[in-house]
């Protein structure tokens, strides 16, 4: 329901949640976990019918990515990965080039269960939850991801296997009952997990190298977060409702390498101006206001 | 132009799933190795199955598919007792032999393959089969050259555990303490990262370091040098570099 107040279109009692987002979420991540579970399975000589029993390794996007140099250079997957992981990571590139990684927040499993533990965080700490790192660290942190990325990278490529299963705790998190499970996965899973309860997605902050790889797309895709700053009220709510801190209430185009396009700041969701926040190609030419 | 979720969703479901739909339509979306072995490509035997081909991941059922050797024949040569034997995986072999004084894995079964098509095979890698093997291979016709090769790389192996009876625990146990173990499956890689210095495994070779990815076993192969003299040579440098 919208109202105009002070010549500006109000919006009652707005939504404060992409909802449909969640049910993406849960979509993947019980499409994922009963595939994991459907591979135990038929491993033990079961299986559940109609239900793919790829491995992880298969369906694994990051995949692709770590095995680029070796396809390069010998024609050759990196072991345990497949043609899978390669057209896995060409979607998401593709997803990533016209809507920046929406594959993080509409995808990835890890990030979800990121986001239910994150829901006690918020409970148990309220306003203090997501800003306990402080802002200086924290902006340096935020580039430790590609630090892990180079690291995988690297290492992979120079020792031909698959080095970072045995730290990935999304592996880890669909592997809890088999007997691939490596205990540095398992190491990294729980401490991800713990601090979820601080920190929203501590694991696509400062960690993850999918997230990064994708992350670059921001910087250059087709749909983004676009801000109208002249029916902005800069009331702060997109700033205090981003999962990943970033300041949208000071930008026209949120080019941040971290925005995960969740849509969780626009007037669909949080600022209560319609057509304020917005996920688009483009907006209109008008006058900005408070553009740093 | 201004998406909100419901179109966002529906593209993103639409790009995902429609992607791996078409793609499995048009045969790119493989999760699993296609297990039909490469085949020769010149010579008496072109176009037949390749036994070098034979990867860890096939299952004695396939081998029996591509190369027409019972799996129950691949089964018994290995003393694996599995009451399934078609759908013993090949490299389950490295486990059961974990204790052999010689690696029998997957090369074994591609040397046994070999001589019980008749198929050709390259026996510079230093290969070893078990003696259980030796019965079903006696009515073969093997080449005088073979026989010879087999008088000197068969290896007894009584005490040797079957797949069935080897206890998991212990299994567990043994890989771990055996995680620097080379074998042959290892990379060059893999023992660069275990501290062994690039002159060190260019003075073990005498041949400049291959590519990272390259297994110490195909390199040897492909170089024809002897695996089973390489293999103990490197394996002391890694215990050296141990930490």
């Amino acid at each position: 329901m919208n109202i105009s107040l002070f010549g500006k279109r109000i919006q009652l009692f707005r939504k404060r949640s992409i909802w449909l987002r969640k049910i993406v979420q849960w979509f993947f991540f019980l499409l994922i976990a009963l595939i994991a579970i459907n591979q135990s399975l038929v491993e033990a000589g079961g299986g559940l019918p109609l239900l793919s029993t790829a491995s992880l390794h298969a369906l694994c996007p990051f995949g692709g990515v770590v095995t680029i140099y070796q396809y390069a250079t010998t024609g050759t997957f990196v072991q345990k990965i497949h043609e899978s992981s390669f057209v896995l990571m060409v979607i998401g590139l593709a997803l990533a080039v016209l809507f920046g990684p929406v594959f993080c927040g509409w995808v990835c499993p890890l990030g979800t269960a990121q986001e239910w533990v994150s829901k006690l965080g918020k409970k148990l700490f309220r306003r203090r939850f997501n800003h306990f790192v402080p802002a200086r660290l924290d902006s340096i942190l935020r580039y430790t991801r590609y630090l892990v990325l180079a690291w995988v990278v690297y290492l992979t490529a120079a020792t031909g296997t698959l080095i970072f299963a045995e730290y990935d705790p999304y592996f880890a998190m669909f592997n809890l009952w088999s007997d691939e499970l490596a205990l540095g996965g398992v190491i990294v899973l729980a401490v991800t997990l713990l601090l979820s309860l601080f920190v929203e997605r501590p694991w696509c902050k400062y960690a993850c190298p999918y997230g990064a790889f994708l992350g670059i797309s921001n910087l250059f895709r087709v749909f983004g977060i676009r801000r109208n700053a002249a029916t902005c009220k800069a009331d702060g709510a997109c700033s205090i409702m981003c999962p990943m801190n970033i300041e949208v209430d000071t930008k026209t185009v949120v080019r941040d390498h971290q925005c995960i396009s969740c849509l969780e700041c626009t007037s669909e969701a949080v600022c209560p101006v319609a057509k304020t926040v917005v996920f688009a190609t483009s907006l209109p030419v008008l006058p900005t206001r408070g553009e740093k | 132009m201004t998406l909100t979720s419901k179109p966002l969703a529906a593209l993103v479901l639409f790009i995902l799933l429609g992607g791996i739909f078409f793609s499995s339509l048009m045969g790119w979306f493989q999760t699993e190795s296609t297990k039909i072995a490469a085949t020769f490509t010149e010579g008496e035997f072109a176009g037949q199955a390749n036994p070098a081909d034979i990867r860890g991941s096939y299952t004695l059922g396939d081998v029996e598919k591509n190369f027409g050797v019972p799996a129950a024949v691949v089964a018994q040569a290995f003393g694996v007792s599995d009451p399934n034997p078609a759908a013993y995986a090949v490299k389950n072999l490295e486990t059961l032999y974990e204790n052999s004084p010689v690696e029998i894995g997957t090369d074994s079964v591609r040397m046994f393959v070999a001589f019980y098509t008749g198929l050709p095979m390259d026996l510079t890698a230093g290969t070893f089969l078990p003696d259980s093997a030796l019965p079903l291979l006696s009515d073969r016709n093997l080449s005088s050259e073979r026989l010879a090769y087999l008088e000197t790389h068969t290896v007894a192996l009584e005490g040797a555990p079957a797949a069935s009876e080897a206890p998991a625990p212990e299994t567990v146990s043994t890989e771990a303490e055996t995680d620097r173990a080379l074998k042959g499956k290892t990379t060059f890689g893999e023992v660069l990262s275990w501290g062994v210095s690039p002159v060190t495994v260019e003075q073990i070779l005498g041949q400049p370091l291959p590519a990272p990815s390259v297994t110490v076993k195909d390199f040897c192969v492909e170089k024809g040098l002897s695996f089973e003299t390489i293999k103990p040579l490197l394996q002391a440098e890694i215990d050296k570099a141990a930490p």
